[in-house]
């Protein structure tokens, strides 16, 4: 309850930045087209004959569950279907609509597991992490021995800083999963307190003796291995782990993101936009974008800055919390505005608590002199004893403050 | 990173298919805008084309492409589609919506279908609570919202309306009415405060209130004997150009003369250094000095047409343009009133005293006259140099 007042509260906030954006184009008069075969907007994000194919048989899937309203098995397929569509096309809008074929089964007092992992990883995509929790929680009290269960519930529970829940869900994977995925659960949580050195090793042993791991799964395991070797200091090895990771898979947006981040911070921001097309569609890529043309002092930075602001305009309109790190690290380093930033990585800082929220707020706090802020980064710090040479010195300049 | 990937393969074990989304894309709203127009309800609704092709199927041939003829053939279904799943009542009842045109936008996102529409109430709105129940998508997208913007009186008020909270209740009595008044009232201070030419004029026309202009004296000018005399004169100098103003300021506001806003600057510019020129060296024919109130009323008429200008400016709501008009004239006159009580008892003080002819008066009109001058030329040429 205390979320949703919280996300409304937001959400007027915001809506006021919404009617200064809205307001000119609404009375930049609607028009109306000049001939009947006037091609207005797409279907979907992709084109071509997959997506076609996809709209078709989306289409026909509703009208199936329309006729069919109590056919679980159907609906869950729409709901994945969906899940697969808005990672397809990179468009939220079909998070919204997974969960809605779920309905019927949510307003059931006890919903099936199935839906509610479902509904659970729904929820964490679009950072309700509380509420996310509250339906693996219900999962695993049900049914101790679902491994996606425990594994989404450490994952959760760890990017809202709640490290005893995630290592002990991790623990509960015994024997229910790969050994290599639970190794990585492992490794995630000691690579984030302390421990990158034994915890890179670990990785790297169970790997040896996994086989069953698909493409996706080492793709996500060798990104992991360059955080930690980054962590540590080991610069040629994280380089040569994210390499292989976006070898695996050149589109994967996390992997870019991580590798731009690791050029950023080895002053390469030309390889950054080398590695990163003009033309992505991705917001967290087009960020690193802009940090690198920031950073080369380009022609065109400012112009790549602005769209950049009006995209986090957008979607800002309906007080989703999707961008908040993003956006507060624009401020900070494109816009340069201290005290706006810091604003922005406090209120991330107290939804999620991964190591790039903790640097951001440090970063903020820094610069905008503010050691209240940097008290609360410092303690985070001193805690869970996280590793990393960018955060040691900007641990040791907040101390000076 | 390591936790926003790990949130996003957790669930690849079990259907290899979930990545979080990374988009520039956003989820789905609607943006719904109400205006109050009298008794009568105005709207508009733009519904993302992407979300009616998942609900109503828009794109007929599946190409994955919306053509507007598609979109065309099924503005009726889209109208019910969208009436139905909204309620829109003043005090209990339901106003009766029809949708009066479909046309298109182009948001940041995609092109949205765009329907206007008026509803008739059965209670007349003002004074009353407005409820809105918003059902629109919620079944097939959890997270969609509808983006109220509410227009009441020149005052807009934003809402709002996730799945979870459908129903929501504003309150549209006559108080915004009355907010909506004053902020009227407080532009037209605010446009005398910082309105210079206006000021200056006012003073142009005011400094020789307290004083007689006769062949005698220093330069013509012997002060007024009684504090009655100059109150007086002030009181009709201020009047006229009150009066003037309100001529033509609700003239122009109600669209009866529009006459194009340079020549109006100029003009004013003109008036300006006229009167402060007059001061010094004898400009307008003695019967207008014996009434000086003439020369405020003629040029208030010019001055009027500025007003104007702002108060469009300012975006007024058609509903209630009298009120605001008004507002906005007893501002002004709030403003010039504040500039008379500081001015005339500071002027009559010292009107025997030759600093007063010498300086204030002199001194003062020839300063105003050369700024006026400035503005005169660069409102001609159309190019700012001057700092004010």
């Amino acid at each position: 309850m205390q979320i949703k007042l919280n996300r409304n509260a937001v959400g007027l906030a915001t809506l006021g930045i919404w009617l200064l954006i809205s307001m000119p184009s609404i009375e930049a008069a609607p028009y109306i087209p000049a001939t009947d075969g006037e091609i207005i907007d797409q279907s979907t994000s992709n084109t071509g004959k997959a997506a076609a194919a996809l709209v078709r048989e989306t289409r026909r899937a509703h009208a199936v569950l329309n006729q069919q309203k109590n056919n679980l098995d159907l609906a869950l397929r729409i709901a994945q279907h969906n899940m697969r569509r808005a990672r397809i096309e990179s468009d939220p809008r079909y998070l919204g609509q997974a969960e809605a074929a779920l309905a019927p089964w949510l307003n059931q007092t006890t919903p099936p597991v199935s839906v509610l992992v479902l509904r659970a990883n729904i929820r964490q995509s679009l950072h309700q992490f509380a509420l996310a929790r509250l339906d693996l929680e219900q999962v695993v009290a049900r049914e101790p021995r679902n491994a996606q269960g425990w594994l989404t519930l450490a994952t959760v529970a760890q990017v809202t800083g709640d490290t005893a829940t995630a290592r002990k869900s991790c623990s509960r994977l015994t024997g229910l999963t790969d050994a290599a995925v639970q190794a990585a659960c492992t490794s995630a949580i000691d690579g984030a307190t302390g421990r990158a050195t034994p915890a890179a090793a670990a990785l790297t042993q169970s790997l040896q003796s996994s086989r069953r791991l698909n493409r996706e799964q080492r793709g996500w395991i060798a990104t992991l291995q360059a955080e930690l070797a980054e962590r540590v200091g080991h610069i040629d090895a994280a380089e040569k782990y994210y390499r292989q990771a976006l070898a695996l898979d050149p589109r994967d947006a996390f992997a870019t993101a991580a590798y731009a981040d690791f050029l950023l911070d080895q002053r390469r921001a030309g390889d950054v936009l080398k590695l990163i097309p003009a033309a992505t569609d991705s917001d967290i890529l087009h960020l690193r974008r802009v940090l690198a043309a920031h950073d080369l002092k380009l022609a065109d930075a400012a112009a790549m800055a602005d769209r950049l602001a009006m995209r986090y305009a957008i979607a800002r309109t309906r007080s989703d919390q999707l961008h908040l790190r993003e956006e507060a690290r624009f401020i900070l380093h494109v816009r340069g505005q201290p005290a706006a930033a810091l604003a922005l990585a406090i209120t991330n800082w107290q939804i999620q608590k991964e190591p790039a929220d903790l640097r951001l707020l440090l970063e903020a706090a820094v610069a905008a002199g503010q050691r209240p802020s940097a008290d609360i980064a410092l303690a985070w710090l001193d805690g869970t004893r996280l590793e990393g040479r960018a955060m040691a010195q900007l641990a040791a300049k907040a101390r000076r403050l | 990173m390591i936790i926003t990937r790990w949130l996003s393969y957790a669930v690849v074990l079990a259907w290899s298919l979930f990545v979080p989304s990374v988009s520039a894309h956003k989820a789905s709203d609607s943006l719904l805008t109400l205006e109050r127009n009298g008794a009568e309800l105005r709207g508009q609704w733009d519904i993302a084309l992407r979300d009616l092709d998942v609900a109503i199927g828009l794109d007929a041939n599946a190409d994955g492409k919306i053509e507007w003829g598609e979109v065309k053939a099924k503005h009726a279904e889209i109208a019910n589609y969208a009436m139905s799943r909204i309620v829109i009542s003043a005090g209990d009842k339901p106003c009766t919506l029809s949708v009066t045109e479909h046309l298109l936008e182009r948001h940041g996102d995609g092109t949205y279908a765009v329907m206007r529409f008026i509803g008739e109430c059965h209670q007349v709105w003002a004074d009353t609570m407005l409820n809105i129940d918003y059902r629109l998508f919620f079944d097939i997208d959890t997270q969609h919202r509808g983006l109220l913007k509410l227009n009441n009186n020149g005052h807009t008020r934003s809402a709002i309306f996730p799945a979870s909270q459908p129903r929501q209740e504003f309150k549209v009595n006559q108080s915004d009415a009355t907010q909506g008044f004053l902020d009227f009232v407080g532009d037209g201070i605010k446009h005398i405060a910082v309105g210079f030419d206006h000021i200056l004029f006012l003073v142009m026309l005011l400094l020789p209130a307290v004083l007689i202009r006769t062949d005698q004296g220093e330069k013509g000018w012997v002060p007024v004997t009684t504090f009655r005399r100059a109150l007086l004169n002030v009181a009709t100098i201020v009047t006229a150009f009150t009066v003037a103003h309100s001529i033509t300021l609700s003239a122009a506001t109600l669209g009866i003369v529009s006459p194009p806003s340079r020549w109006v600057e100029i003009l004013i510019a003109v008036s300006v250094v006229m009167t402060a020129i007059d001061n010094v060296v004898p400009l307008f024919p003695a019967a207008l000095h014996k009434r000086p109130w003439l020369i405020a009323f003629g040029f208030g008429l010019i001055h009027g047409f500025g007003f104007a200008g702002v108060l469009q400016g300012l975006n007024l709501p058609r509903a209630d343009l009298m009120l605001s008009l008004i507002g906005f004239n007893v501002g002004v006159e709030i403003g010039q009133l504040a500039l008379v009580a500081f001015l005339l008892p500071a002027a009559y003080a010292i009107r025997a005293r030759s600093i007063y002819l010498r300086v204030v008066l002199t001194g003062g009109s020839v300063a105003t006259a050369s700024i006026a001058a400035g503005w005169l030329l660069e409102r001609s040429i159309d190019f700012q140099f001057m700092p004010f």
